[in-house]
């Protein structure tokens, strides 16, 4: 408010000035032509760079041992490409997991009953206090302390036979994830000024109804940058549940390459297959983020795909105007 | 005239800090009601007290004949649930020194929000009257917008419509116009005092001592947690009795 205002004077004072001094007479200024400063030391760091990332690329196509052919070959390979899909599997279910768990952590607490607090407090201690690694294979051996699960009347059964890969890879990162998702949704229910769980009090709305509709929905703005980070990470930790013989990109790409002596030209192709599927997800953060911001700024950035509509559309203004 | 809030001996400390010392008075139905004192003096607590946000520690205070955040049976209080507490509030609007508009919303979705999630209003009713409202404080041409995009002055009269659309019997202004730039002040009062035309029972702490003195119909003086001169504003504002109104007064004039 108070900078709109400024910018208002701020526009009106050099029109006047201009019109001033001008008098009646206005006349456009000469425009200042100078020559610009040399920055030679930009035109040396540029060329001794590109000679670093010449002699780089130059060394990797060069090299005899490498197989290229193989890395085109196994691409697409069914065995890698589902171990990619379990990747993404294992990812996503983790990721859920842990972003569920952890907002239901940071209500507890934030909450002003002291037991739910504290013992919200101790699962954040001990799970980001202890490596992701041996969280998992403390799951996947459960079996060797309790070999069997017994929960009452609901359900028993032998735990090598629940404790699967698959059960020991999810559990070892969803509440491992909790964890550092506690903390995010914390910060970002905090970061909240109280003067809008005021207004929507003052209002008459209840505390779960302000939570959802008032502080939650403002709270997202903070939570989701560090949430789309987490689950970036999320996609490359996993590839440590290749420790539980979970059968993902990484355990599926070494398992071809000690076979067929393409361990480097494997390794390539799990790398390719990761970016992939970062960069997918980095493109959908960016609008998560876009949407969240509405009301937090001004003017949203246009997106990719508006600045291309724009570029097109002034295309062809032009040429019809030209024609 | 009846009793529209009526405070009795209201106590409020911070900590080990005594803020409001025992308050008593009393606001007619249709009244508008000045609170001035200097800052620290407890007027802006007061204020919150009356629609609980925040707990008093002694004495009692009613809304419309109701005891507010507590239910009495034979002589001894119960705590109201959130959920009664909720209730309470729904009839009594707040008007906050900064705003406090919600900024993930438009103008229009501000104004809906409580009359839709609270009184269960279907959105297009809602809507409609939330236009009206912005049309009355002169903004019907800023329903799209977004807090950001409006002014200060803007934003506190989006603030007043979002307090009227849950139809309040009482309204509380926190200081209004404090965080406004001056030029702007002028269109929230002008928006307050049509409001006290219509007949609205308003309790409002300001600084603005003219319009204390143009609309109010009564005017407190508090300092140091207690209520130090009370009157009519003109008899207040040009004849204090007190030594300390004549001080304070002496500096806002």
């Amino acid at each position: 408010m108070t900078d709109k205002l400024d910018k208002g004077t701020g526009g009106a004072r050099p029109a006047a000035a201009v019109s001033k001094d001008d008098g009646p007479a206005s006349v456009a200024p000469a425009v200042i032509k100078a020559i610009p400063v040399r920055h030679y030391g930009r035109y040396v760091s540029a060329v001794v760079v590109l000679a670093l990332v010449g002699l780089l690329i130059n060394a990797f196509a060069t090299a005899e041992k490498i197989q290229w052919q193989a890395v085109g070959d196994y691409v697409f390979d069914s065995t890698v490409l589902a171990g990619a899909g379990r990747t993404l599997l294992i990812s996503v279910l983790a990721m859920v997991m842990g972003v569920v768990l952890g907002v239901i952590l940071a209500v507890m607490r934030l909450s002003k009953n002291p037991v739910t607090s504290w013992v919200a407090w101790v699962y954040i201690w001990f799970f980001r206090g202890t490596p992701v690694y041996v969280q998992l294979l403390l799951w996947f051996n459960l079996a060797l302390i309790f070999p069997v699960l017994n929960l009452g009347p609901l359900y028993k059964d032998e735990m090598v036979d629940v404790m699967t890969p698959f059960m020991a890879a999810l559990l070892g990162l969803g509440l491992n994830e909790a964890a550092y998702m506690a903390e995010i949704c914390r910060a970002g229910l905090q970061s909240v000024d109280d003067g809008q769980t005021e207004a929507a009090h003052a209002l008459g709305m209840s505390h779960g109804k302000t939570l959802r509709r008032i502080v939650i929905p403002q709270a997202m703005r903070v939570i989701v940058p560090p949430t789309g980070n987490e689950f970036l990470n999320m996609l490359k930790t996993s590839s440590l549940v290749y420790a539980v013989t979970y059968n993902e990109l990484l355990r599926a790409t070494s398992t071809i390459g000690s076979t067929s002596y393409a361990v480097m030209e494997m390794l390539f192709v799990a790398c390719i297959w990761y970016l992939v599927i970062t960069s997918v997800f980095s493109v959908g953060q960016y609008y998560l983020e876009r949407r969240f911001a509405r009301g937090s700024s001004r003017n949203l950035p246009p997106t990719p795909w508006q600045k291309i509509k724009v570029n097109m559309m002034a295309f062809s203004r032009e040429r019809s105007s030209t024609v | 005239m009846t009793a529209m809030v009526k405070a009795e001996g209201v106590h409020k400390s911070f900590g080990g800090v005594q803020v409001l010392k025992g308050i008593d008075l009393e606001v007619k139905t249709g009244e508008v009601f000045c609170l001035i004192g200097p800052s620290g003096s407890g007027k802006s607590t007061f204020l919150r007290c009356i629609n609980h946000l925040e707990k008093i520690n002694a004495g009692r205070l009613y809304v419309d004949g109701e005891l507010v955040g507590y239910r009495q049976k034979g002589d001894k209080l119960y705590e109201l649930k959130d959920s009664e507490v909720a209730q309470q509030r729904r009839d009594i609007g707040m008007v906050f020194q900064r705003f406090n508009l919600f900024p993930h919303m438009t103008a229009v979705e501000n104004v809906m929000e409580a009359p839709v999630q609270v009184k269960g209003l279907s959105r297009s009713a809602a809507r409609q009257r939330a236009l009206e409202l912005l049309d009355r404080v002169g903004l019907g041409d800023k329903a799209g917008n977004y807090p950001s995009q409006l002014s200060g002055g803007q934003q506190q009269r989006v603030a007043i419509a979002r307090a009227l659309a849950m139809d309040p019997k009482l309204m509380l202004f926190d200081e209004p116009t404090s965080a406004l730039d001056p030029e702007l002040v002028g269109d929230v009062l002008d928006v307050m005092r049509d409001l006290a035309e219509s007949g609205m029972t308003m309790i409002v702490v300001t600084h603005e001592m003219g319009f204390a003195r143009e609309v109010g119909d009564s005017l407190v003086f508090m300092d140091g947690g207690v209520v130090v001169e009370s009157g009519h504003p003109r008899d207040v504002l040009t004849d204090p009795q007190h030594e300390r109104t004549k001080s304070f007064l002496s500096k806002v004039l």
